[in-house]
């Protein structure tokens, strides 16, 4: 955490200038650049902030700096200052993209930069810390520095092209990365080498192959000469005997050509599979320990099959790649070397018209490529709505949608024909003008080559020798293929790669203490410390939030939805750590607390069920899978869950979660309810647990909890005021903040909000005549 | 007595909520601050600085508008349902306005589109100058077509509209093909 940098730095120019002109009396708080002008158009603006004055620079040159030069030229700015006792009510007003900063000046709201999301987070801090400064409080030393939402890449200055990663694909070291990954195939260095041994023995074999259908087949054995070739050495000349032996040759050569080919299958078969297992385990289990942060916002389907992809991409270029980098270089020099020794001018022909093939794979290949990813894009989008139609099928029969949807899959469906006639089109194309140059090439050299075997030019050559050498030139167009693409292929699997690791080395937002002190035996005090939160900077859910719950006692949470109440048990379990303030479990503060007690110690019954795949017993154990049975039915008789169980056919073993048994909203909390019973926990959280069940049995699991309750500390939230009629203390939020707090009694007494909300839930029902 | 009273209270108040105060050039005046923000005068009641938001910001941009405060509660003021039904300075001054919320150049002219590692990488001209940007490729929701009109949403979630596709050079077309 060291590494953090301060916000006054500024690029150099800049700073330059500053000092030149000098701007500045007192020492710089926080630089920060914005994009637009208050009309919203592209404009440079610079805005510096210290103790007694907003320097505000521009250029007022409309149109984005020139996006080419990335050093800004600050020469031509003009500066404004505005001493701190001028100013007043800074203000972002946020627009659907970016916003406006802008703050009272003479008495006039005055704006006086404008930003794209791009730009957001620092002029936010600038106008926080004006606010502090106004306020005449004290600054955060730490608000000083940059935090994890810094915008740019340290060093090329690009925007970072996705927001929570912080990676520039630019500037990402590609050579760190490849030696991890390679540290993966450790296990398997032996079978690695071998691959490569293999291939380069398949090189040389392959190589042979030319001379002996060429040279050896047409010029010794067919023109029936002995002399130069490997024949000469026998002592005989029976022609018929060679040609045998040639035939065993290649015969031969084809054979190990296979052999070589089916040793370095089985061995790529052993190795892949075990890495990319081992990678996709390596990655589950680092997201287990990250902090729920790291899914809001991911679609976890898609985070999901992205790893599976990456693990296949990075180990493929291991395999199919690196392999080849050596033999494919062999082959490339040792054709050379036999076709400049065959005929110099030839060689030159030949390369010479090379290129243009080369050229249209290095060009068109990256196309097709991206024909062929939005072909598989359009298929998952297909995938995705058909889903989507069949899980909502309901909601579709009910609302009598059928043929609507039917015509929406069909346009959707037709995308996908479509990309994949395009894809398919392309690649035709494509693959006719490849071999439209490269045929040209080899016409070219063989039509040439002709004429010297006519002796139309000199030196002469014979048929075998043209063969041969038409034969290398055949044998450089992979190479030549392999090299074209293994650039693209590298940086894209490197970047996979680095996407995975990115996911093994995060460090959770949500750290454990490393010296934390192991507290196993929890009472269950609470005490929330000006406690402000916000999920996004700028935006405060929690704004200082105080109160106190004792051991034992049941607390009851009332607000209006959006108000905050999840987020403030969220706080207490730990999902996330409060921005200000502090949240203590008797006395100790939850930071300084090991994970395991936390999480022995607390049990939250979720707004949002989830029920797991597996038999309901496997659901309400899930806390304790050593629990028996006798302690799962307990739990499920106190959660008014034990009797709809045993109406099910297969009570206790009833498969539910995806794929088993639908079960009802109220079913699902009841048995989430159990599954916190049985954690048996000293602190227990309910938020909205009971919303979905009736009153009858509401009123059932209260009694059981009640009985329960004791010596525990409860926290229940609910809209439904009735549920909360035993809490010890209330406490009312509203947008953020607590607004009023105290035993039922005193808050009726008060006649404040929590007056209004309960005497709008019972006289309602009241007048309904279904009061109770 | 005091229960029903807040009954009555809270009825009132559910039942402003659910009325939609419509406001037209009878009871609504807009103006213009020096610093360039809104307020609005209704019914003869100064309610200070205004925002004006589209409900239908893609579909309908000048129907629809809804009026709220300025201040972080809010609080829906009124709707107007057709802009174009007040006189000349109003409509000029919310439309400036909700250019500006809606801030979204439009692109004139496509330089280039590259794609590398994962990100598609622009270099355009838009209306407020030249720019270049960074989308996120392959993920759905970055480029949006709708016919002729085509919105990108950059890895900011900045947006940038394309009005007429069949307007760009059949040069340019085929740079951007593969990406829409
Ligand atoms: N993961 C999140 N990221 C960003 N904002 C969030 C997130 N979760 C909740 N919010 C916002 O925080 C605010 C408070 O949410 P919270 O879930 O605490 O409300 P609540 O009081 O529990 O409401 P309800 O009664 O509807 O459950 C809401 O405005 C919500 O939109
Ligand atoms: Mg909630």
């Amino acid at each position: 955490m060291s590494e953090k940098r301060p916000l006054s730095e500024m690029p150099k120019g800049l700073k330059q200038i500053v000092e030149d002109k000098k701007l500045l009396k007192t020492k710089l708080l926080i630089f920060a650049e914005a994009d637009m002008n208050s009309a919203c158009d592209f404009c440079r603006f610079v805005l510096l902030l210290t103790e007694d004055a907003l320097v505000v620079g521009t250029n007022n040159k409309l149109g984005f700096s020139d996006p080419d030069n990335k050093e800004i030229d600050y020469s031509d700015f003009s500066f404004t200052e505005y001493k701190i006792s001028e100013l007043s009510n800074p203000t972002i007003t946020t627009y659907v993209v970016g916003g406006m900063f802008s703050a009272k000046i003479g008495g006039e709201q005055t704006p006086i930069c404008a930003f794209t999301n791009a730009y957001k987070g620092r002029v936010m801090r600038i106008k926080e810390i004006l606010s502090v400064i106004l306020e005449n409080k004290e600054i955060k030393p730490e608000r000083l520095f940059e935090d994890k939402r810094d915008e740019f890449c340290h060093k090329c200055g690009m925007p970072y092209p996705e927001k929570n990663r912080k990676i520039c694909p630019k500037c990402m070291d590609k050579r760190k990365i490849f030696f991890r990954l390679a540290s993966c195939f450790k296990p398997f260095k032996f079978k690695l080498v071998l691959i490569s041994v293999l291939c380069i023995l398949s090189a040389l074999v392959n190589s042979v192959w030319p001379i002996l259908n060429g040279t050896l087949l047409y010029d010794n054995v067919l023109a029936k000469n002995k002399a130069n070739s490997v024949f000469e050495a026998l002592p005989f000349e029976d022609f018929s005997i060679f040609l045998l032996i040639l035939v065993f040759m290649m015969v031969g050569v084809k054979i190990l050509q296979q052999l070589f080919g089916v040793i370095q299958g089985i061995l790529v078969a052993q190795i892949v599979p075990k890495v990319v297992a081992d990678l996709k385990n390596k990655v589950f289990a680092s997201i287990q320990h990250l902090s729920v942060s790291f899914f809001t916002g991911k679609e976890t389907g898609g985070l999901m099959s992205r790893i599976t992809s990456d693990a296949t991409n990075v180990t493929n270029i291991f395999i199919d790649g690196l392999p080849f980098i050596l033999p494919n270089l062999f082959t490339i020099i040792f054709s050379c070397m036999v076709m400049f020794a065959t005929s110099p001018l030839l060689a030159v022909v030949a390369i010479a018209t090379l290129p243009p093939a080369v050229i249209i794979s290095i060009k068109l290949e990256p196309v097709l490529w991206h024909y062929n990813s939005r072909r598989f894009q359009t298929a998952r989008d297909f995938r995705a709505k058909l889903n989507d139609n069949l899980t909502g099928a309901r909601v579709v029969r009910a609302f009598g949608r059928e043929e609507s949807e039917k015509v929406r899959l069909q346009k959707v469906n037709e995308n996908v024909a479509a990309a994949q006639t395009d894809a398919m089109n392309f690649d035709v194309k494509y693959t006719a003008l490849y071999h439209i140059a490269q045929s040209l090439s080899s016409v070219l050299t063989f039509t040439i080559g002709a004429a010297f075997v006519l002796a139309v030019f000199k030196p002469q050559m014979t048929y075998g020798t043209l063969m041969t050498f038409t034969g290398y030139v055949s044998l450089l167009a992979g190479p030549a293929n392999f090299f074209s693409f293994i650039f693209r292929w590298w940086s894209d699997s490197m970047n996979s790669a680095q996407r995975i690791f990115e996911i093994l080395d995060a460090k959770p937002e949500v750290t454990e203490d490393p010296n934390a002190v192991p507290k196993t035996n929890i009472k269950g005090n609470i005490t929330l410390k000006d406690v402000t939160f916000g999920y996004e900077e700028n935006r405060e859910v929690l704004k200082n939030v105080s109160l106190t719950v004792n051991q034992g006692e049941m607390l009851g949470i009332v607000g209006k939805s959006g108000a905050g109440k999840t987020t403030l048990v969220n706080l207490i379990t730990r999902l996330y750590d409060v921005t200000e303030g502090e949240i203590l479990i008797d006395g100790v503060n939850v930071r300084d607390m090991r994970f395991s007690d936390l999480r022995k110690n607390i049990a939250l019954v979720s707004q949002e069920t989830y029920i797991f795949k597996g038999t309901i017993f496997d659901n309400i154990a899930y806390a304790n899978p050593s629990a028996d049975r006798k302690t799962v039915i307990d739990a499920a008789i106190a959660a008014s869950a034990h009797d709809f169980i045993c109406k099910l056919p297969d009570g206790y073993d009833t498969e539910v979660g995806s794929g088993g048994r639908g079960l009802s909203g109220g079913e699902r909390q009841r048995i989430s309810i159990a599954r916190a019973i049985l954690a048996d926990p000293k602190i227990l959280i309910l938020d909205e647990a009971t919303a979905a069940v009736d009153t009858e049995t509401e009123k059932n699991i209260q009694a059981s909890l009640k009985k329960l309750v004791k010596n525990r500390t409860t926290l229940s939230i609910a809209h439904r005021l009735s549920t909360l009629r035993d809490a010890d203390k209330l406490v009312v939020i509203e947008r953020g903040k607590i607004t009023e707090q105290g035993t039922h009694k005193e808050l009726m007494l008060k006649k404040g909000e929590y007056f209004k909300l309960y005497q709008i839930q019972s006289k309602a029902l009241a007048m309904r005549g279904i009061g109770d | 007595m005091q229960e029903k009273d807040i009954l009555q209270e809270e009825i009132k108040e559910v039942e402003k909520l659910l009325t939609v105060n419509k406001l037209t050039k009878e009871n609504a005046t807009f103006s213009e601050t020096k610093g360039g923000f809104i307020t609005l005068l209704l019914d003869g009641e100064q309610k200070g600085q205004v925002n004006v938001i589209c409900t239908f910001p893609f579909t309908a941009p000048n129907e629809f508008l809804s009026v709220r405060t300025a201040d972080d509660k809010e609080e829906e003021l009124g709707i107007i349902e057709n802009l174009n039904d007040f006189d000349e300075q109003t409509v000029l001054i919310i439309k400036k306005q909700l250019e500006i919320r809606y801030f979204m150049p439009e692109i004139l002219k496509v330089f280039s589109v590259k794609e590398e590692y994962g990100h598609t990488y622009w270099s355009v001209l838009t209306n407020k100058g030249k720019h270049k940007f960074t989308s996120p490729s392959g993920s759905s929701g970055s480029v949006i077509r709708n016919g002729n009109r085509v919105i990108i949403k950059d890895s900011d979630q900045n947006r940038y509209e394309i009005k007429d596709l069949s307007k760009l050079t059949p040069k340019e077309m085929k740079k951007l093909d593969l990406y829409l």
